[in-house]
């Protein structure tokens, strides 16, 4: 709900850096761009082998569907208070509006899959990328991107019933990309495959829109 | 869960906004599939053809009450399926949509309307088959390059190899006949004399067991070729090659 | 006297149509995959080096992979048919040029892996469908949508998880194709919050019904010729 998030453009105490200055959805793009960064405090997370403790189990499935629950949140919430706030009109505010209601219904599956392993619910600050259409539409199609090559990077990493429910998101998710690319004029389908994202990638690219205020 | 030092360009700065802490999560395995770059299609010199897949009246306009011009029936003399060459489209005025074809009847070199739903699927070719009457060649090309060339026979004088526009029909293999040789394709040209020929008087191209009668005008109409080029040009030749004799 | 012969490794036992076909349209061909230009990966010199196996895995796998094979064969050709009939107007040619590019990336990955275990691609009527802007819309939907189900039906059935990473990469870009394509059309792109799969016999089913895969014309018979000679 647009009421629970509190909107700090900058932060004043944060030194001089460029960075701080751009919009956030330019951050958005350009952390996407740089794909595998690493993040956790300069730790290298690398991709594990793969063995018989990362094999698909329960326990794995919790974390990845809590990986991609907060994704789910993250749009959830940028489409609700954009859909408000960004003045939208026409085609992007449709696409605002049906898309916000259907990743809240990812939201609610998810967390009801998860029951108490849901992860808390986090909250964002979305700066200008909810403001005006031209940053939202930009940051919409970089979060979309980056929802289906999440899901893609994961779907091995599932078992089966967890497999079946991940792809009757993802591939709504991939609807969104291809709409909010077809109603910006960017192709929307410009590879012949969706690369998957690391969970590394996944959690760089996150970290690199400073949207995230708590997890 | 919130990782204090997480943040890009953090060099001192204060606490940075929530960052994540990647799950420990195995990467997706190789995928078993390499899907290439995407290469667009060869354009080149095509030609589309489809079976006739009922009993039609080609008509001179696409419009069903247009002038009958000839009938097209679903199989050849030969039993093979028939098969016209397609190359344009136009809708009438209730919005069915009529498809422009060449057709394999007299006179020569004729084309007219039939509605789409008559045809069968449609196929392309790449190749034409270019006949010289003067020069007493055949060659085949392929994306207008030549790939084939063979010295043939045709008509004499009296039954002359038609000119114009046609098209391979048919291919007929496994019989027992020298004259013919060891294949024969059957073509959509027809004699102009030969009118009560048995199954239509149709030119083909075929073998023949007089190679030292080539090249020349010896035939009542068909092409002739030595039996080991009409062996080649059948590994080369699809149904619904053009054929062009001038 | 041939000037430029072609190979003729297999056309004896190949269909002669069929072969010269395939070659010719650069959609089936092996030798033609063989030769295209998408060099690079030290995975994708393995793949050329390595003897032509008869399939990839599992029988089951297989199984799967002619399935997706067999769907991805009706939508390049549908694109390639659309692209080269010219028919549809301009705004949208670059629909089926774009997507039967892809598609027919995705048949030339399809055979690579399957190998001899290869389904032969079929001949197809599409009856008008792409020659006309609203009946290629349309069908296009049709297509997209039904592809991206008939993934999302095999996903759990996948044994290898190298082939599950695959299809799942593919899947969404049937996906995006299909929103694509609702959005040129006039329809929601989205229509729901989750998208629900098909299992193999429905989709065949549909596939049936739409009649667009037909025999082969039979234009070759063994019967004396009767021409003018």
């Amino acid at each position: 709900m647009a009421n629970d998030l509190r909107i700090d453009v900058f932060d004043p105490a944060a030194p001089c850096e460029p960075e701080l200055y751009e919009s956030r959805a330019n951050v958005l793009k350009r952390a996407f761009a740089a794909g595998g960064a690493i993040v956790a405090g300069g730790v290298l997370v690398a991709g594990l082998p793969r063995s018989a403790a990362s094999a698909p189990s329960p326990a794995q499935d919790a974390e990845i569907l809590n990986l991609v629950l907060l994704l789910e949140h993250m749009e959830a919430d940028f489409f609700a208070e954009a859909s408000v706030r960004a003045k939208l009109t026409g085609e992007l505010l449709e696409f605002a509006e049906i898309v916000r209601g259907q990743e809240r219904a990812h939201v609610a599956f998810l967390r009801d899959a998860l029951g108490r392993k849901a992860r808390k619910r986090p909250s964002f600050d979305f700066g200008e990328a909810t403001q005006n259409p031209t940053a939202f539409s930009a940051a919409a199609v970089a979060l979309q991107d980056l929802m289906v090559t999440a899901y893609n990077g994961q779907a091995a990493n599932l078992t089966k019933g967890a497999l079946e429910a991940a792809a009757k998101i993802v591939s709504v998710e991939a609807r969104h990309a291809g709409w909010i690319r077809a109603i910006t004029e960017k192709n929307p389908a410009p590879e012949p495959t969706d690369s998957p994202r690391t969970a590394a990638q996944v959690t760089a690219a996150v970290n690199k829109t400073r949207f995230l205020k708590s997890d | 869960m919130i990782v204090a030092s997480g943040a890009v360009g953090d060099s001192g700065s204060p606490q940075a906004p929530g960052a994540l802490e990647a799950p420990a999560l195995p990467p997706s395995p190789d995928p078993a599939l390499t899907v290439p770059t995407p290469t667009p299609i060869r354009r080149g010199a095509t030609s589309t053809w489809a079976p006739v897949r009922r009993t039609v009246l080609a008509r001179a306009r696409p419009e069903p009450d247009a002038d009958a011009v000839a009938r097209l029936e679903t199989r050849t003399p030969e039993g093979t399926s028939n098969i016209v060459i397609v190359f344009g489209r136009r809708r009438d005025a209730a919005g069915r949509l009529w498809v422009q074809v060449r057709l394999p009847v007299l006179p020569n070199d004729r084309t007219a309307w039939v509605p789409r739903r008559a045809l069968g699927g449609y196929e392309v070719v790449r190749t034409r088959l270019v006949v010289d009457l003067g020069a007493l060649t055949a060659t085949l090309l392929r994306d207008r390059r030549p790939v084939f060339r063979a010295d043939i026979g045709v008509g004499q004088a009296a039954w002359p190899t038609p000119t114009g526009e046609f098209y391979i029909r048919n291919r007929l293999t496994n019989y027992d006949s020298a004259f013919y040789g060891p294949l024969a394709f059957g073509t959509s040209a027809r004699s102009a004399v030969l009118t009560d020929w048995p199954d239509g008087g149709f030119v083909g191209i075929h073998g023949t067991n007089q190679p030292g009668l080539l090249p020349g005008r010896v035939s009542h109409g068909c092409i002739r070729m030595r039996n080991e080029d009409i062996l080649e040009l059948g590994r080369l030749m699809p149904i619904g090659t053009p054929v062009t004799v001038r | 006297m041939p000037i430029e012969p072609i190979s003729d490794l297999t056309l004896d036992q190949l269909d002669r149509d069929g072969a010269i076909r395939e070659a010719l349209d650069g959609v089936s061909s092996r030798a033609g995959f063989l030769g295209k230009a998408f060099v690079g990966s030290a995975a994708l010199l393995g793949t050329l080096a390595a003897p032509r196996r008869a399939g990839a895995a599992s029988p089951s796998d297989n199984a799967i992979l002619n399935f997706a094979l067999t769907l991805e064969y009706l939508q390049a050709a549908f694109y390639t048919e659309t692209q080269r009939l010219g028919a549809i107007g301009a705004e949208l040619a670059r629909v089926p040029r774009q997507l039967g590019g892809v598609e027919r990336a995705h048949v030339a990955a399809l055979q690579d892996v399957l190998g001899r275990a290869a389904v032969k691609r079929p001949r197809f009527d599409f009856k008008g469908t792409t020659e006309d802007q609203v009946e290629f819309l349309r069908t296009a939907v049709a297509f997209e949508d039904l592809g991206a189900a008939a993934y999302k039906g095999q996903a759990t059935r996948v044994d290898s998880p190298a082939l599950l990473a695959a299809a799942v990469a593919i899947h969404s870009v049937e996906a995006r194709h299909a929103a694509w394509m609702r959005y040129l059309a006039g329809f929601t792109p989205a229509g729901r919050a989750f998208d629900e799969g098909k299992p193999e016999f429905e989709v065949r089913r549909i596939v049936a019904s739409t009649r667009f895969i037909v025999a082969r014309p039979r234009t070759t018979r063994r019967r004396r010729p009767r021409f003018t000679g």
